[in-house]
């Protein structure tokens, strides 16, 4: 059962905003999404762990230092920046 | 016939310039375009210098490769340097990435001209491509109905001739269902054969590129030209032997084509009739059909749905509002700023999905939903392994109906979810499939058939794809619009 407090409290750990007029709403689909999940309590389950799809394991490569992409290039894409950082304001 | 070669011939053959071709390409965009919303950005400059360099390689008298000076289009997750590239999503608006998708790297290094950048779902959520921030692509079929999604855009694009093909990603369908729904071909890859570098993540463990075509001989094509190891993608190991061009056009007699009988419950009729009539066509082409039961498909929605909600949600949890993309204007503290940024940058369907993801990974709920849709997993990718001892194929409906009318996806996201039954057994368990034409309902809208390949086996898929493409012509029409070459 998916409660009220369930959804505001989910919405918390994935900063996001719920408004007060949407979280009936927001709910009683999550209830419903929750619900058509809980499909899977009837499967019968092998208890197998599964890992990855191709049994891909750790690929390794030589410990050589290859060109990164330059700062200033990165930083153009940020909404705000200064002195070849990042700009994390407390308040605007 | 190819249209990829075709155009190939034509630029070859000094009937047509690459310049005059793009041009052509250009100009259908911008009569076309108004009412399929296929395209979310046209990027003529480069696409017509792109151009005048293979005009003067032709003129020169040199030579040109196949996919060279043939116009195409990427779907908008995938990077393209100094080009905008959104996802659909108002919190990527503005975002120009500063290095190419490895897909989209090798495509350009072979000379391909870019007419653009197609719409999509935001994040590649959604079956109707409605969820774009831009709004749905129509069915060029029948512009009431949708593209399908979430590569909507490519497949209206493809099916409507104002590309001749395009590149998608697949997660849950995205690549099939909209080709399906589009009356066109869609190779959705194995996990692992084409490069993720670059593709704006939805759900790692699921995603893949693949090409949108008008042919299977195309999406052939294109799957060579992509699928290449690549040291930028951990997962990727490229395609596993010779080209699938090679064995394309070969006899399929003594292949055995199985028939998962969960495959077909719950399918409308006419969908049913068609797939139905698609195995009496490779019966007289000398195909053995051998029927089956594959009882672990039925939880594979929701292993699904579990799975990429909780991979989305680690994944967009990147959108902070302080690297790229949109920010919040107003805020107090940055907890705050990520909240107000995120929850102002994204849709509807993106939220319930990281809501979702969020919910099943979140302590308490863990081991009940996403631990035991990872061991399901497990078992659906058993199941898979069983049945090709038993076929070389799987064919199967792609979506067990016809594109929906616009605005019905949006009003039930469970029925929603509930049209990607046929397409996510496929991503869960990794393995290449192929969405072919195979009929029409009595409305004229199309209807898809998808064969499900074993992992690395695209050749063998694709060829029999292609036989059944030359058997049967008719389920591969032309629309109304764009280039008529």
């Amino acid at each position: 059962m998916v409660t009220r407090e369930d959804v505001e409290n989910i919405a918390i750990l994935s900063k996001l905003f719920v408004a007060e007029e949407e979280l009936d709403d927001l709910t009683k689909q999550m209830q419903e999404i929750v619900e058509f999940a809980d499909a899977i309590n009837n499967a019968p389950d092998s208890g197998e762990e599964f890992d990855n799809i191709n049994n891909l394991s750790n690929v390794f490569r030589e410990d050589v230092v290859v060109e990164s992409l330059p700062s200033e290039e990165i930083l153009k894409n940020a909404p705000e920046q200064a002195e070849d950082h990042f700009l994390v304001r407390n308040h605007n | 016939m190819s249209e990829i070669k075709k155009i190939h011939d034509l630029l070859t053959q000094k009937q047509i310039s690459c310049k005059e071709l793009t041009e052509k390409y250009l100009s259908a965009i911008e009569s076309d375009n108004k009412e399929l919303n296929a395209y979310v950005n046209v990027t003529a400059d480069e696409a017509l210098a792109q151009a005048e360099k293979v005009d003067a390689k032709l003129n020169k008298g040199e030579e040109i490769g196949l996919l060279e000076g043939v116009p195409m289009t990427l779907k908008d997750n995938l990077s393209t340097k100094g080009i905008e590239t959104t996802c659909c999503s108002k919190i990527l608006t503005g975002y120009k990435p500063i290095y190419n998708a490895t897909v989209w790297d090798k495509l350009e290094k072979d000379g391909a001209v870019m007419l653009g950048k197609t719409n999509m779902d935001e994040f590649a959520m959604g079956s109707s491509c409605e969820t774009s921030y831009f709004g749905g692509a129509t069915n060029p079929f029948n512009t009431k109905h949708c593209s399908g999604g979430s590569s909507g855009g490519v497949a209206s694009a493809v099916g409507a001739n104002i590309a001749p093909y395009g590149l998608g990603s697949d997660t849950g369908g995205s690549i099939r269902q909209p080709a399906s729904f589009c009356g066109i071909v869609g190779l959705k890859p194995t996990y692992g054969a084409v490069s993720r570098y670059g593709l704006i993540a939805y759900a790692s463990s699921l995603d893949q590129i693949g090409p949108i075509t008008k042919t299977v001989e195309d999406a052939s094509i294109v799957f060579d030209a992509i699928s290449d190891y690549d040291p930028k993608d951990s997962t990727c190991q490229g395609r596993k032997g010779n080209k699938t061009f090679d064995t394309v056009n070969n006899d399929i007699k003594g292949m055995k084509v199985g028939i998962a009988r969960e495959y077909l419950e719950g399918i409308r009729d006419d969908v049913k009739e068609s797939v139905l009539n698609a195995v009496k066509v490779y019966e007289s082409l000398g195909a053995e059909v051998v029927y089956f039961d594959m009882p672990a498909l039925k939880f594979a929605l929701p292993v699904y749905y579990i799975i990429a909600c909780a991979e989305a949600s680690s994944n967009l949890g990147r959108y902070d509002g302080i690297r790229y993309g949109f920010k919040a204007e107003h805020y107090n503290g940055t907890h705050d700023m990520m909240c107000r940024t995120r929850s102002e940058g994204f849709g509807a369907e993106v939220k319930r999905r990281i809501l979702l993801g969020t919910y099943v990974l979140s302590a308490g709920y863990y081991d009940a939903y996403y631990k035991k849709a990872q061991n399901l997993r497990g078992t659906i990718v058993k199941a898979f392994d069983e049945a090709f001892k038993k076929c070389d194929f799987i064919l199967a409906p792609t979506v067990p109906m016809t594109a929906f009318e616009m605005g019905h996806a949006v009003s039930d996201p469970i029925e929603t979810y509930l049209t990607d039954i046929c397409t996510v057994p496929v991503n869960i368990a990794g393995l290449p499939a192929v969405s072919v034409p195979c009929g029409f309902n009595d409305k004229g809208m199309p209807i898809g058939m998808q064969l499900i390949g074993n992992k690395f086996s695209e050749a063998t898929i694709l060829n029999a794809a292609n036989a059944f493409e030359k058997a049967a012509p008719e389920n591969f029409k032309e629309t109304k619009w764009g280039v008529k070459l």
